[in-house]
C-alpha cells in the first residue's frame, strides 16, 4: 500500500509487533489494520496477550519490535543510552494517545472526581476545550450511555456496569478515531453484562472505529465485523466475524469456542489478569 | 476541683506553648516539603535522586535526635566560621535557636514523612494512573491532577502520626535554650523548686495539644474522604 492515500489510510495499523516480559514471549509477531468502521473482536485464552497487545498499541507496554501507525501516523521509536526501547518522542505519544480512546476491564475511573469531572478532564486538561463546552458535551454523552443523572456522583456509588458506562463516555469525550476496549464486560455481574453491550452495539451502529477485547462471542458475531483469534502470540485464525465464529478453521479457535465461556472462567481468578492493572 | 498552683509562673509556660506550637507548626511545614521532595526522590527514575532520598532517610533513622540537635545547633556555625577563616575571613555565625529548632526537627520528621508520602503514592491504583497516561496526559498533569489529590487521602493518618510525634519532640529543643514549654517549665520548676509542679503542667499543655490535634485530624479526614469512599480502583 502506498502510504500517501490519506483517506485509505487505516485507522489503526499494526505491523510485526512483539513484545516479551523477560523470558515470556507473550506477542510473537501480531499484525492487524482496522480500517475506518471497522469493529474488531480480539479474542484469545486468559494469558493469550490480548491485553498486551492493547498496551502495546497505546504504549502502556513498550513493544520490543514492530510498527503501530495510527491514522497513517507512525509511533516513533527509539533506543535509549541503556538500549531500552522507547518512545522518541513522548509528545507525540501523549498527542496520539487522546485519539485512541481506552476503556479498561476494571474501569479505572478516577476516583476523586465525580462522573461529570472523569469525563471533562481530559478534554479540558489535555485538549484544551473549554470548560462550557466539555460540560456540554459531557451531558450529552452521559444521556447517551444512560447516565445523566449520576453526573455528580462519585464512582464509589455507582453499580459496575454504570462505572464501565461512565468510563465509555470518558473515553468518547476525547472524540478518538479508534476506540480500544480491553474486556469491558469481563468484570460485570452477568446481569450487568447487557447494558454495558448495549451501549457498545450503539456505538458500533454509528460507525465508530473499535478493537475490542472480548469474550462474548455472540455478542462479537452481532457486533464485530472481523474477529482476530489469538494463540501462542501470534493471530491464529482470523476473518469475518460470522464466518470465522461459526466455521473456525483452526482447531485451537475451534476448541476455544466451544470450550464454554472463557470469559466467566478468566473472572473467577482476577489474579490472572495481573498485567493489565 | 484541683487547681496547680503555679507561683505566677503559669504565664511562662504559657508563651512556651505558644512558642512550642510555633516550632512544631513550622517544622511541620518543613518536614511535609521535604517528604514530598523526599518521596520524589526514592520514585524518582534517576538514581541520584533515588540515592540521595535514601541517604537522608537512612542518616535521620540512624542517629539519635537529640544529636541531630545539637550537631546543627553547634556545628553549622563552627563549620561556616572554619569555611570562613580558611577563605582568611573572620566572621561570627550565630545560630537563631528558634531557627535551628524548627530546620532540625523539619529535617528529622521529613524523613518520617518521605516514607509516608511515598507510601500514600504507591497507594493511588495503577490502573488510574494508566488512565490518565492512556488519555494523553503529561507527567506534569499526571502529578498534579490524579496523584497528588489522592495520595493525600491516604498520607493524612500517616502525617496525624508525624505531627503527634514531632510536636512531643521539641520538647529535645529546650538543649538549645529555646524557652519553649519544656525550657520554660524547666526554669521554672528550678526556680521554685516544685519540678512535679511544673513538669505535671507542662504535660497537661501537651496532652491538650494532642488531643486537640486528634480532633482536627478528624475533622480534616472526614473532609478528605468526602464522596468517595475507600476500597476504589
Ligand atoms: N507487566 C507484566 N510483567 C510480566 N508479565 C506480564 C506483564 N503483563 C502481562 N504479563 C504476562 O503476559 C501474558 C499475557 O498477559 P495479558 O494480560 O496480555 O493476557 P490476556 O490475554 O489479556 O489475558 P486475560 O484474558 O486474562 O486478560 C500473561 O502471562 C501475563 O502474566
Ligand atoms: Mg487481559
Amino acid at each position: 500500500m502506498t502510504p500517501d492515500v490519506g483517506p485509505r489510510e487505516a485507522a489503526l495499523r499494526v505491523t510485526n509487533l512483539h513484545k516479551a516480559f523477560g523470558s515470556l514471549d507473550v506477542l510473537r509477531g501480531i499484525s492487524l489494520a482496522a480500517h475506518e468502521h471497522d469493529v474488531i473482536a480480539v479474542m484469545g485464552a486468559s494469558g493469550s496477550g490480548k491485553s498486551t497487545l492493547l498496551r502495546c498499541i497505546n504504549l502502556l507496554d513498550i513493544p520490543d519490535a514492530g510498527e503501530v501507525h495510527v491514522g497513517g501516523e507512525l509511533i516513533h521509536m527509539c533506543f535509549d543510552r541503556r538500549g531500552q526501547r522507547t518512545a522518541a518522542d513522548p509528545r507525540q505519544v501523549d498527542r496520539i494517545r487522546t485519539r485512541l480512546g481506552m476503556v479498561f476491564q476494571r474501569f479505572n475511573l478516577w476516583s476523586h472526581m465525580t462522573v461529570l469531572q472523569n469525563i471533562i478532564e481530559a478534554p479540558i486538561r489535555v485538549l484544551g476545550v473549554p470548560r462550557r463546552r466539555a460540560i456540554e458535551q459531557a451531558d450529552q454523552l452521559l444521556r447517551k450511555v444512560g447516565l445523566y443523572d449520576k453526573r455528580d456522583d462519585f464512582p464509589a456509588y455507582l453499580s459496575g456496569g454504570q462505572e464501565q458506562r461512565a468510563a465509555i463516555a470518558r473515553a468518547l469525550a476525547m472524540e478518538p478515531e479508534v476506540l480500544l476496549l480491553d474486556e469491558p464486560t469481563s468484570a460485570l455481574d452477568p446481569e450487568l453484562v447487557g447494558e454495558v453491550l448495549k451501549v457498545i452495539d450503539d456505538l458500533a451502529a454509528e460507525g465508530r472505529t473499535m478493537l475490542i477485547v472480548t469474550h462474548e462471542i455472540g455478542f462479537a458475531r452481532a457486533v464485530s465485523s472481523r474477529t482476530i483469534f489469538l494463540h501462542q502470540g501470534m493471530v491464529n485464525e482470523q476473518g469475518p466475524s460470522r464466518q470465522v465464529l461459526d466455521e473456525p478453521r483452526s482447531e485451537r479457535f475451534r476448541r476455544f469456542l466451544s470450550g464454554g465461556n472463557w470469559g466467566r472462567a478468566a473472572l473467577t481468578t482476577p489474579s490472572q489478569t495481573g498485567g493489565n492493572e | 476541683m484541683v487547681t496547680l498552683d503555679l507561683h505566677g509562673y503559669g504565664w511562662m509556660l504559657w508563651r512556651g506553648l505558644g512558642l512550642t506550637i510555633l516550632v512544631g507548626l513550622g517544622a511541620m511545614g518543613l518536614a511535609v516539603a521535604l517528604g514530598l521532595l523526599g518521596a520524589w526522590g526514592k520514585l524518582s527514575r534517576y538514581r541520584a535522586a533515588r540515592w540521595l532520598a535514601g541517604t537522608y532517610t537512612t542518616v535521620i533513622r540512624g542517629v539519635p535526635e537529640l544529636i541531630l540537635i545539637l550537631l546543627v545547633y553547634y556545628g553549622v556555625p563552627t563549620l561556616v566560621q572554619d569555611l570562613a577563616a580558611s577563605a582568611g575571613r573572620d566572621l561570627r555565625v550565630d545560630l537563631n535557636p528558634f531557627v535551628a529548632g524548627i530546620a532540625t526537627i523539619g529535617l528529622i520528621y521529613g524523613a518520617f514523612a518521605t516514607e509516608v508520602f511515598r507510601g500514600a503514592i504507591q497507594a493511588v491504583p495503577r490502573g488510574q494512573i494508566e488512565a490518565a497516561r492512556a488519555f494523553g496526559m503529561g507527567r506534569a498533569l499526571l502529578l498534579r491532577r490524579v496523584v497528588l489529590p489522592q495520595m493525600w487521602r491516604f498520607a493524612l493518618p500517616g502525617l496525624g502520626n508525624v505531627w503527634m510525634v514531632l510536636i512531643k519532640a521539641t520538647a529535645l529543643i529546650s538543649v538549645i535554650q529555646l524557652e519553649e514549654l519544656m525550657r520554660s517549665a524547666d526554669i521554672a520548676a528550678r526556680a521554685t523548686r516544685l519540678p512535679f509542679t511544673f513538669f505535671f503542667a507542662a504535660s497537661l499543655f501537651y496532652l491538650g495539644i494532642t488531643i486537640a490535634s486528634m480532633l482536627i485530624q478528624r475533622r480534616i479526614e472526614s473532609w478528605s474522604y468526602r464522596g468517595a469512599p475507600r476500597g476504589q480502583g
